[in-house]
């Protein structure tokens, strides 16, 4: 018998001690082994209708589902027997004999568990000889999800995601038995913020992203762990690029964070990634010209301004590493106003945050302060500016009343010199977010070869106007030097704040 | 000659007997008059253990063991549902106590509750049964005009509702999760077990699910006793019954019976259903609903209780006793069995979903083609699969027939030899 | 909810009223309440009568609807002033309903799940109704027609308007 709250069964012949009160499937893979399942999730409700996670227990007579089959101290589990795969061939048979086996047309291909189940638990041949049942195919249910009745198992997670998580309750089935079919309320269209989770939920390909539909295979595409910056939440996603443009989004588990979920504005954050129109190559007075020549203009601008006062305002969309570059160059120039730029908007009690950018909290770490509401008519030599992403911007007449310019941009900018910005999947670099919880983001794509980050730009200008100053080479590194010098990053590390974030080490007031 | 014993029966001649004077001249609610102030609730549990009761719906299990597995000293309500969805194809007999004899129902229902310390009961009468719908409603109001339903019944601290439920047209609402997931107000899915209804039932609250008859015969055991009830009947199968015979019969009906090892299933076909009418041989029973195998001409020398037609491969089931004589084609009544199932499939599982509508196409098929090489073990394996695979026991309501079917018929299946 | 805020009938309304009282939840009296409701409006659920029954019931739209599809005696298409059940199970087909499913294709031009031309009646083929000792037998509204021959048929089908 095991003790504290843990009971101790044999799976497969493995011997397993997990928590009492979790089912089979989740004492299964905390020893490594997959009992398929479709229906089960487990954030949503047990309704055991799929069938295919099929188990045997010992001492019970009939097959059990692992899913509503809690664990027992002493219970020996058959996930893989003879029995259990002839019964688990037999679900599987059942699932595709309706289904229309377009893998060469769908989306899912690739992350569908049919396939991935049919290979490892089906037959490989079909009895069915009837006409495969008929049904609606590519539905629209609004802007965002694309539904296929044909590929729908009817595991109801997505009705169930609604209902339960998103508390919308906008899908039902119609109608039962094998006519049963999907629908979505009123006029067919979902209005959930949420919605575009059920695509990652669905098992099968019958709820498929219109934002993605088509646009790659799976396996042709490179993924890379990181954050949502669409608000200061920083769900955790998988960022999917391909030949260095981003093409979706999709949640990354973290319990601490946004569990499985994230909203659809964060998803869909992502078109200024690919915007055509980006620059790639800094300007100074107006002409293309390589970082180095950029930079000195800068310098002479901002050491020029000194006298007059230099306005430097960040965004909230930098990384820490950036905005303590920032910092640096500041510094290193004695500028006195340092201001960041933060949009806000509407929240709600699951995941969306009302600020709209990703890293207020890292500005307020390093010494920014929130941009007033009401600028003050004062007039500034010059202007340091890293402009956010389209939300929010600074008043013209500010920018007006500093003489000369530099700007940080995406796309052209009027200004003295032009530096590109990148996005946040084209660096390595942490972010502070809501809950004090420092996030990584990383890279997964470069927009053009030539691109340097802000924060190697920024350590360059450092290193112009202060020739002792030597910048980080990698972000990794700067990000340790932050967290050596600053107190509340005191022991963090880039491996301790790792996938799943951190909290900061101290209550600092960041909020 | 087998005679029918009328106990629960006794005065549903009458057509007074609806009326709740004439129910209690006759001696009606007497016993929950008598178990609401000399007996424990306990005691009634004891006097059903007794009589060696086995429930009515189908499943035959024994009343008084499931009552005691309602949790004591739990304070949350407990709720008693009764199963009046009667939708088992060849299944006619509550009906015929709900239309003729209401308040036999209800003071069972009553004991029930007093049993389990129930302070709310539902009647869960199938939509189509209007009739039924009207009189149980009728009685319930005289019943509660005379302070036998309602609010400290007859002067004791015993208070218990009862209310008609209609369902609205699913047969799998008669089985008792759907039932309970129906009257809460949805769909009519069956629910997974664990939790069991005794425990989690109505609304997370305990709840006992007991057929029309099984109530029925609760008032007739506190009214005569569990001994005499035990006493009826043979072993592990006491008690009179109800017995639907429908089909190919000189005279069908519901007939009130005792099981015995004395006599066969064959007898109780000639002798009360008087043989087929067109004096055609039999050719095949189906003695407790559809759900369970058929049963051949030659093999209704079984003795007519449980176990002996369990022995036989059968069940007696529902009391639905269904006989089709050889004038028709037996690929025919499989398919409209298989019809049957597949339209009422709730479509939760995958197995039944999919695999029922399978069987009902391969039927199909052999009904106008016959079977092609390969087709009877591809159907025998397919059914296999939804053996024991699914939330509720549907699914098996269809295997059990076909491939009972299959087997005992291989002549009306034989496959088409392909040169 | 008060009768005024409602589209249905006060009489209808006082009636769902007595049978919120019966259950704990409110919900629970949705299926009966859904029988008066398919009754005062033509017989059949209409996407405006999901609507209204979902707002008297504080249930989304899509529950109602999902209820509707699911049991048999809630339409979700117009019918005819009758509707006329034909139980089409084992026992009535053994004695005779596959004939009577003819009689009614040929005699008055309806399918399973047609109306008549005139609108008298719908026709719909059931699964066992319950009085399979009677059989064959049908359902006229709420009224049976047992030991069902074509000719009684004829009389009863004859007879409404
Ligand atoms: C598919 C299915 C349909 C059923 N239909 C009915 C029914 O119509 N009436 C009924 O009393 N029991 C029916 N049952 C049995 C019930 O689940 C349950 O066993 C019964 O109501 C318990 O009551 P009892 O113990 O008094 O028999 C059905 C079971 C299944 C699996
Ligand atoms: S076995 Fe069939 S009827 Fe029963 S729950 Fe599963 S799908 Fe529904
Ligand atoms: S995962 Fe267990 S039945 Fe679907």
């Amino acid at each position: 018998m095991s003790d504290n709250g843990h009971v101790t069964l044999t799976i497969d012949g493995k011997e397993a001690t997990v928590p009492a009160g979790i089912n089979v499937i989740e004492a299964a893979k905390q020893v490594g082994i997959e009992v398929p399942h479709y229906c089960y999730h487990p954030r949503l409700s047990v309704v055991g209708n799929c069938r295919v996670c099929l188990c045997e227990i010992e001492g019970v007579g009939q097959l059990q589902i692992g899913c509503n089959t809690l664990v027992r101290d002493g219970m020996v589990v058959n996930t893989t027997n003879e029995r259990v795969s002839r019964m688990r061939e037999g679900v599987m048979e059942f699932l595709l004999i309706n289904h229309p086996l377009d893998c060469t047309i769908c989306d899912q291909a690739g992350e569908c568990k049919l396939q991935d189940y049919a290979v490892d638990h089906g037959s490989g041949i079909t009895r069915f000889e009837f006409d495969k049942g008929k049904k609606p195919k590519n539905i629209s249910w609004g802007d965002r999800v694309v539904f296929d009745a044909e590929r729908c198992i009817l595991c109801t997670r997505c009705v169930r995601f609604l209902d339960e998580i998103a508390g919308t309750d906008e899908i039902s089935i119609d109608h039962r038995g094998e006519k049963s079919q999907l629908v979505v309320r009123g006029d067919g269209k979902l209005t959930s913020p949420y919605q575009m989770n059920i695509i990652d939920l669905c098992p099968v390909g019958a709820l498929t992203s219109r934002d993605f539909r088509f646009k790659s295979r799976v396996w042709f595409m490179k993924f890379t762990p990181t954050i949502d910056t669409s608000d200061a939440r920083g769900c955790n996603v998988v960022a999917g690029t391909r030949d260095n443009r981003m093409l979706r989004m999709v949640p990354r588990y973290n319990p601490n964070v946004n569990d499985y979920w994230m909203s659809d504005h964060g998803r869909l954050h992502y078109a200024f990634v690919n915007d055509e129109d980006r620059i790639v190559m800094p300007t100074a007075g107006g002409k293309p010209a390589p970082y180095p020549v950029a930079l000195s203009r800068a310098q002479a601008v901002l050491e020029g301004a000194r006298d007059e006062g230099i306005l430097c305002v960040a965004s909230s969309y930098m990384t820490n590493e950036e905005l303590f570059a920032l910092k640096g160059v500041c510094d290193a120039l004695g500028v006195e106003d340092r201001y960041f730029l933060l949009p806000m908007g509407e929240g709600d009690d699951l995941l969306i945050h009302p600020e709209k950018a990703p890293n207020a909290r890292g500005c307020r770490l390093a010494g920014f302060r929130d941009a007033p509401d009401d600028w003050s008519s004062q007039e500034f030599g010059a202007l340091l500016y890293v402009k956010p992403r389209e939300l929010i911007e600074l008043p013209a007449e500010v920018i007006e009343r500093c003489k000369k310019k530099v700007v940080f941009s995406l796309t052209k900018h009027a200004s003295d010199v032009n530096i590109p910005l990148t996005t946040w999947v084209e660096k390595d670099g942490t972010m502070v977010s809501a809950g004090d919880r420092v996030q990584c983001v990383r890279q997964g794509m470069v927009y053009e070869p030539t691109l340097l980050t802000e924060r190697v730009v920024l350590d360059r200008l450092h290193t112009l106007l202060d020739p002792a100053f030597k910048g980080a080479s990698t972000a990794v590194l700067a990000f340790q030097r932050m967290a050596d010098e600053h107190p509340a990053l005191d022991g963090l590390t880039w491996l301790s704040v790792g996938l799943l974030g951190a909290k900061l080490n101290k209550a600092e007031a960041l909020a | 000659m087998i005679q029918e014993t009328r106990a629960m029966l006794e005065f549903a001649d009458d057509p007074k007997q609806i009326e709740l004077a004439t129910y209690r001249k006759n001696g009606g609610y007497d016993a929950f008059e008598k178990a609401l102030k000399e007996m424990s609730p306990d005691d009634v549990t004891q006097e059903v253990l007794k009589s060696g009761l086995r429930g009515r719906g189908g499943a035959g299990f024994p009343t008084g063991r499931k009552w005691q597995f309602v949790p004591k000293g739990n304070d949350k309500p407990k709720y008693i549902a009764v199963n009046a969805d009667e939708s088992e194809p060849g299944t006619c007999k509550d009906r015929v106590i709900m239309e003729q004899d209401p308040h036999q129902m209800l003071e069972g229902t009553l004991l029930a509750a007093y049993a389990v310390g129930a302070t709310t009961a539902y009647i869960y009468i199938r939509g189509e049964f209007q009739k039924s719908i009207r009189i149980v409603e009728d009685a319930i109001d005289e019943a509660r005009a005379a302070n036998l339903i309602g609010k400290n019944i007859l002067g004791t601290d015993f208070s218990c509702d009862i209310w008609v439920h209609p369902g609205a047209g699913a047969y799998i609402c008669g089985e008792e999760t759907a039932l309970l997931t129906s009257l809460e107000g949805n769909r009519g899915y069956p629910r997974i077990k664990p939790p069991f209804p005794a425990v989690e039932g109505l609304w997370r609250c305990p709840t006992v699910v007991n057929n029309v008859e099984t109530m029925a015969c609760v008032t007739q055991i506190l009214r005569r006793g569990g001994d005499w009830f035990a006493g009826l009947g043979c072993e592990g199968s006491t008690g009179t019954r109800l017995f639907c015979l429908s089909g190919h019969l000189k005279r069908p009906g519901v007939y009130e019976l005792e099981c015995s090892t004395d006599f066969t299933l064959r007898d109780v076909i000639e002798q009360i259903g008087g043989g087929t009418l067109s004096g055609a041989p039999i050719q095949g029973v189906m003695p407790g609903g559809s759900s369970f195998p058929v049963l051949r001409a030659d093999e209704l020398d079984c003795g007519f209780d449980i176990e002996s037609v369990a022995k036989a491969g059968s069940s007696l089931g529902s009391g639905a006793i269904m006989v089709f004589d050889d004038t028709v084609n037996v690929r025919d009544v499989v398919l409209n069995i298989s019809e049957f199932y597949s339209h009422e499939s709730c479509g939760q599982c995958t197995p039944c979903r999919e695999g029922s509508d399978w069987v009902r196409r391969m039927l199909k098929k052999f009904q106008t083609d016959g079977p092609d090489e390969g087709d009877i073990a591809t159907l025998m394996d397919v059914t296999d699969k939804m053996d024991g695979t699914t939330i509720c026991a549907l699914a098996v309501a269809i295997v059990w027939p076909v491939q009972s079917f299959l087997k005992k018929y291989p002549e009306a299946f034989a496959e088409k030899v392909t040169a | 909810m008060s009768g005024n805020e409602s589209k249905f009938s006060s009489e209808l309304v006082a009636k769902v009223n007595e049978l919120w009282k019966r259950y704990p939840h409110k919900k629970a009296a949705l299926i009966p309440a859904m029988h008066l409701i398919q009754a005062e409006r033509d017989g059949w659920f209409s996407d405006e009568t999901v609507a209204d029954t979902a707002a008297l019931f504080g249930l989304p739209d899509m529950h109602v609807r999902g209820v509707v599809g699911f049991y048999d005696m809630f339409h979700s298409e117009p019918v005819g002033r009758h509707v006329v059940r034909l139980c089409k199970t084992l026992s009535c087909k053994l004695r005779g309903a596959d004939g009577l499913i003819q009689h009614v294709n040929e005699r008055y031009g309806v399918k399973n799940g047609e109306t008549t031309q005139d609108g008298c009646f719908t026709f719909k083929h059931f699964e066992c109704l319950g009085h399979c000792a009677n059989a064959p037998m049908m359902l006229v509204d709420d009224e049976k027609h047992l030991d069902l021959t074509a000719d009684k048929l004829d009389s009863v089908l004859g007879g409404l308007s």
